[in-house]
């Protein structure tokens, strides 16, 4: 009688402390919380109790999906680690204590950029276009914040909005050319954006011995000097510790956006014009809606989502601009992006996931005295996930199919994902 | 400056970095053409290169490290084939997984094997030593010179371009590759698996782009690096579909990034004109952008390229 | 199945919870020497690993080494103050994209010594100690015997071409310490030989060897017999293509002779982990030095390596010009420029 009984208050406890702990994880993690329990406490107004637990039996079931990915994942993890002679229950303690509790702020920091170039290729993924360049455009958001922050007089309150956009605009400008051609010739976008990534991140260095630094440091002329105080994204300064005292507010900025990208795909007529071009052109095309225009369109707006992230690290992490030798937001926002499934909201979460798994890797080979390579296996893991997804969809679609009995022969549409390989027809 | 010499050293130049490239994209060629989307040359090359390396290292034997690097490129590639064929998993997705897993196995291995990360020690002996003129071809000024005096992965380079064209368009299994990327449910009904088919295109990309990493750790060098493919399998990406998704195609459009590259080290080593050095490397991503706005016409991929093929078996 | 999914789930949750509470602070019992390194990671044969072998050099002193690996900028200041409050007694910062996290960690842990390879000190912080190499005078020296034996000493030896008089230079990416050995290179090579014509590639990258040696057989195309590599891993593709033309190459930061010991006529010297073992010495002592500490020929920290097999090929003179060059950078009457708008005037 006692088990049963001991192993629910164990769970009730865990879950408790979950639900408190990503509470105080950070404080978009709250807004997004309050903005469930409204949208809940909604539809019960709005349709009633029996609307409340068909949607929560909904979310628990697009929930399992993930879930079953990182617990095969975790195991799987494990298993690689014992056969190379590392003990996993140390290795993954240190790795979730440092990625959500120790280093927290690193898990945010790191997430804040991903989830910004994420965003950049999963809003092209739903026009069918694949925004490999999304580091290039990165690199250009990055230019132009920090040379507006250095040397353009913006007053005080305007300065973070008008960067903000600048920079944006200046990675949809990078990516007009792409979009040009593509709309224009067909050229293919994995092509002219992944050129352009490679074109851009070699004119950064370039772009910083043009404006030069502080001649007094070592690394001039390598680093820009550091941007005027009014120009920096705010601090967590007055709620967090010392320790913590770098995390600011871009990951609410990156919240935001997510939710905006959200919105204007699914509430805005231009959203669902760039969805049926993305879903199907041909269709589309029928319906009047013009192919080229909202390719252009959807491939600017993914040259401004990308560039953003360049904002969040000059003017919220390094406050000035690096020779960043090794950025890679823009490859692993890929990664994000296809883990979300292309899902604006979702990239939220896996942008964190991903920023979590990055810091307590980092902290697990401090302190576990394990070599760095072991962090590598952990990413490749995490990719697992990915995998480990389909399985479980490709498991139940298998079970599925097998009640029904059906089709001898069928061909499914590709998802927006792979549809974006394809050029166009 | 602009003599014979230095076009037939231009020339040779643009042949080795244009070779890791051709291989690769004409693999990807094949892979495509079956209906599978393989973006990922990169991880599978570094994966070639890598066992290319271990094996040359440990054997002494360079052709045994070109017979693992390509074996090891196609095993690898099955990975993709189980899971886009098999499992139904989007192309893309499992693509980028290949590419970051390659990254991660290969580092990790170093250290299991070779102690520490970055570089393996150097090979006894390298497949650039290999290097011997074809006689009667050799003697053609420029082009012949800078062709036909090459290392044995080059010269494996231009047959396999012609013979996977032959394969591709006039033998029955390139016609079933075909089919399976065009018009998977005909091949089907006419009893051919559309399964076995894009294993074996994606099996065949596997297999070229592990040479393509063995060119690069033991033929052009005669070590492993880390990161060493340096976005070839990216720009193999680019080639392909701006081949046309043709291999003769795409060996062109390799040969003309290689080009591009091989001019820009030129200018630096000329220094034609003073700009900075960036300038120069950006260069050959440049103009492939410019060639592909003015000269590429509008090709169009396999019909069913990247769409997930289905076949259920009712049970009774 | 959902369930049960649901449970496991949790399960791993309050385990991980468990697990992470009873993590044991191991307490330090050896003196602890760490560092971290930048993106680049260790395997890089360059900064990363020299100041891990330093740390090694340091075990005879009761140091144990410890060495995390960064994988982003983010990384930089809680891998530095991480190890700190892990009890290590100095913690190194590797390249100069550290700056700014190794001086922010040495501010938030007064009580912890910081060392930062390639990166300048601060006045106002006394438990870091910048440290910077003369890597233009390593470069000078290397121009020097490369501007000698091109030209005036080419017939002591086959791999040498008497009837041109180009030497080459291949770079990785142009960041400080790479440009200091470009300007002292091209420097030394013009005091001996002002004719000769230096020719110059930068790859773009430190891994890439296939484009290190692409660009070393397009300066021997040019008639370049002698290439200098100040590129890291993407050097190894420069020596080997040099070792396949039969000219020679000049390594650098370590003594390279072993990668090809016929091509490899010396290498231009950067003794990091020397350098890294006497701030450990220094510690232990009792006397460590704030602020910047600059480590160059005084200090025995660069300069060239050995010829090895080809000291009975390289001409005394060649030997005289190095010794005189070393003395007069000692003394001060020669002064090698650190930057590349110092040397405008050679450049062109």
């Amino acid at each position: 009688m006692m088990a049963p009984v001991l192993l629910a208050l164990i769970v009730i406890l865990g879950a408790a402390g979950t639900v408190l702990y990503l509470a105080s994880y950070f404080w978009g993690g709250l807004l997004l919380i309050a903005a469930i329990v409204l949208h809940v406490w909604r539809v019960g107004l709005l349709k009633g109790s029996g609307a409340v637990r068909e949607l929560v039996r909904r979310s628990l079931r697009s929930a399992a999906v993930p879930v079953f990915g990182i617990v095969m994942a975790i195991l799987l993890g494990g298993v690689v680690m014992i056969f190379s002679g590392y003990n996993p229950f140390v290795a993954y303690g240190a790795l979730f204590y440092g990625g959500l509790a120790r280093n927290w702020h690193i898990s945010v920091l790191n997430a804040a950029p991903l989830i910004f170039t994420a965003l950049s290729v999963a809003f092209a993924f739903k026009a069918g276009l694949f925004n490999i360049g999304a580091e290039g455009q990165y690199y250009l958001g990055a230019m132009a914040a920090a040379a507006l922050s250095l040397y353009m007089p913006i007053p005080g309150f305007l300065a973070i909005p008008v960067i903000f956009l600048a920079a944006g605009l200046a990675g949809a400008a990078w990516n007009i050319v792409p979009a040009y051609l593509k709309m224009k010739t067909g050229a293919h976008e994995v092509i002219t954006t992944m050129m352009l990534a490679h074109v851009a991140r070699y004119l950064s260095p370039i772009f910083i011995r043009a404006f030069g630094g502080d001649p007094s440091t070592s690394t001039h002329p390598y680093v820009t000097t550091r941007i005027p105080e009014h120009t920096m994204l705010l601090r967590f300064r007055a709620f967090l510790p010392e320790a913590n005292a770098r995390l600011h507010t871009g990951i609410i900025l990156a919240i935001l956006v997510a939710l905006a990208v959200y919105y204007l795909l699914y509430r805005t007529s231009m959203g669902f014009e760039i969805r049926a071009v993305g879903e199907n052109r041909d269709a589309a095309r029928a319906q009047g809606i013009s192919v080229g225009r909202n390719i252009f369109r959807a491939l600017l707006i993914a040259g401004f989502l990308a560039a953003l992230a360049g904002f969040n690290q000059v003017n919220g992490l390094d406050h000035r601009l690096f020779e960043n030798l090794q950025a890679g937001y823009g490859w692993n926002g890929i990664s994000v992006a296809l883990l979300a499934g292309g899902n604006p909201v979702a990239v939220i979460f896996t942008g964190l996931l991903w920023g979590t798994l990055d810091a307590g890797g980092q902290y697990m080979s401090r302190t576990t005295q394990t070599p760095g390579a072991i962090v590598e296996i952990v990413k490749g893991i995490i990719l697992f996930l990915i995998v480990a997804r389909y399985i479980y969809t490709a498991f139940s679609n298998w079970r599925k199919r097998r009640r029904s009995r059906a089709v001898n022969v069928a061909t499914a549409a590709a998802d927006a994902a792979g549809g974006a390989v394809r050029g166009e027809g | 400056m602009f003599t014979l010499e230095f076009l037939t050293n231009l020339l040779s130049a643009t042949v080795r970095l244009s070779t890791p490239i051709t291989l690769a994209a004409i693999g990807a060629t094949i892979c495509e053409r079956s209906g599978i989307v393989n973006i990922a040359m990169e991880g599978i090359m570094i994966m070639g290169a890598f066992f290319a390396a271990i094996f040359a290292y440990t054997t002494g034997n360079p052709w045994i490290g070109l017979l693992a690097g390509v074996a090891f490129g196609g095993i690898y590639s099955l990975l993709h084939a189980f899971a886009t064929v098999t499992l139904h998993l989007d192309h893309v997705v499992s693509g980028a997984v290949m590419n970051v897993l390659a990254f991660g196995i290969t580092r990790f291995l170093m250290v299991l094997i070779i102690g520490h990360p970055g570089t393996t020690p150097a090979i006894p002996m390298g497949l650039g030593r290999y290097r011997f003129a074809i006689p009667i071809l050799s003697d053609i000024p420029v082009i012949g010179r800078a062709l036909f005096n090459q290392t044995p992965i080059v010269y494996l380079g231009f047959i396999l371009v012609a013979f996977l064209t032959w394969f591709l368009f006039k033998t029955k299994t390139g016609l079933h590759i075909r089919a399976a990327g065009e018009h998977p449910l005909a091949l089907e009904t006419i009893g051919v698996s559309v399964y076995k088919m894009r294993y074996l295109g994606v099996f065949i990309s596997g297999l070229a782009s592990g040479l393509a990493g063995a060119y690069l750790s033991i033929e052009a060098n005669v070590s492993f690096t880390e990161g060493m493919s340096a976005g070839r399998g990216f720009i193999a990406l680019a080639a392909m579909i701006s081949g046309g998704w043709h291999p003769i195609g795409a060996f062109l459009a390799a040969l003309f990034f290689g080009f591009a590259d091989a001019l820009q080290v030129r200018f630096q080593v000329l220094r034609v004109v003073r700009l900075p050095e960036e300038l120069f490397i950006v260069f050959p991503y440049l103009v492939t952008v410019i060639a592909v706005a003015g000269l590429v016409r509008r090709s169009r991929p396999p019909k069913a390229v990247g769409k997930d093929f289905m076949i259920e078996r009712s049970e009774d | 199945m959902k369930k049960a999914l649901v449970l496991l789930v949790l399960l791993a949750v309050v385990s991980t919870f468990v697990v992470a509470g009873g993590r044991p602070e191991a307490a330090p019992t050896r003196r602890i020497a760490a560092m971290a390194t930048d993106v680049g990671g260790l395997g890089d044969q360059s900064f990363n690993d020299g100041a891990y072998q330093g740390l090694l050099l340091g075990e005879p002193l009761g140091f144990e080494a410890r060495v995390v690996e960064s994988n982003q900028q983010t990384d930089y200041i809680p891998n530095l103050s991480g190890l700190a409050e892990d009890g290590a007694e100095i913690v190194f910062a590797v390249g100069f994209l550290m700056e700014e996290a190794v001086k922010e960690a040495a501010r938030m842990h007064p009580d912890t010594y910081f060392g930062g390879i390639d990166i300048g000190g601060d006045d106002d912080l006394d438990n870091f100690q910048g440290i910077l190499y003369r890597e233009e005078q390593s470069g000078y020296l290397a121009g020097i015997v490369a501007g000698l034996m091109t030209n005036q000493y080419a017939d002591a030896s086959p791999r040498l071409r008497s009837d041109r008089n180009v030497v080459g230079i291949v770079l990785g990416m142009f960041i400080p310490p790479v440009e200091r050995f470009e300007v002292g290179y091209i420097q030394g090579v013009k005091a001996v030989n002002p004719d000769a014509t230096i020719l110059s590639v930068t790859s773009g990258s430190f891994v890439d060897q296939a484009a290190g040696r692409e660009a070393t057989l397009a300066m021997i195309e040019q008639g370049a017999d002698i290439v200098f590599q100040a590129a890291g891993l993407t050097g190894l593709g420069v020596i080997q293509a040099a070792n396949e033309e039969g000219i020679f190459a000049i390594g650098v930061d370590i003594d390279q002779n072993h990668v090809a010991p016929e091509t490899v006529l010396t290498s231009a010297i950067k003794k990091i982990p020397e350098s890294v073992e006497v701030v450990l010495q220094s510690i232990v002592d009792g006397n460590f030095r704030s602020g910047t500490v600059s480590y160059g020929l005084a200090e025995d920290a660069t300069g060239l390596a050995p010829f090895h097999q080809h000291d009975a090929i390289v001409p005394q003179a060649v030997k005289d010009a190095v010794d005189d060059a070393i003395r007069g950078i000692l003394d001060g009457s020669i002064e090698v420029a650190t930057s590349r708008s110092q040397i405008q005037h050679l450049l062109d």
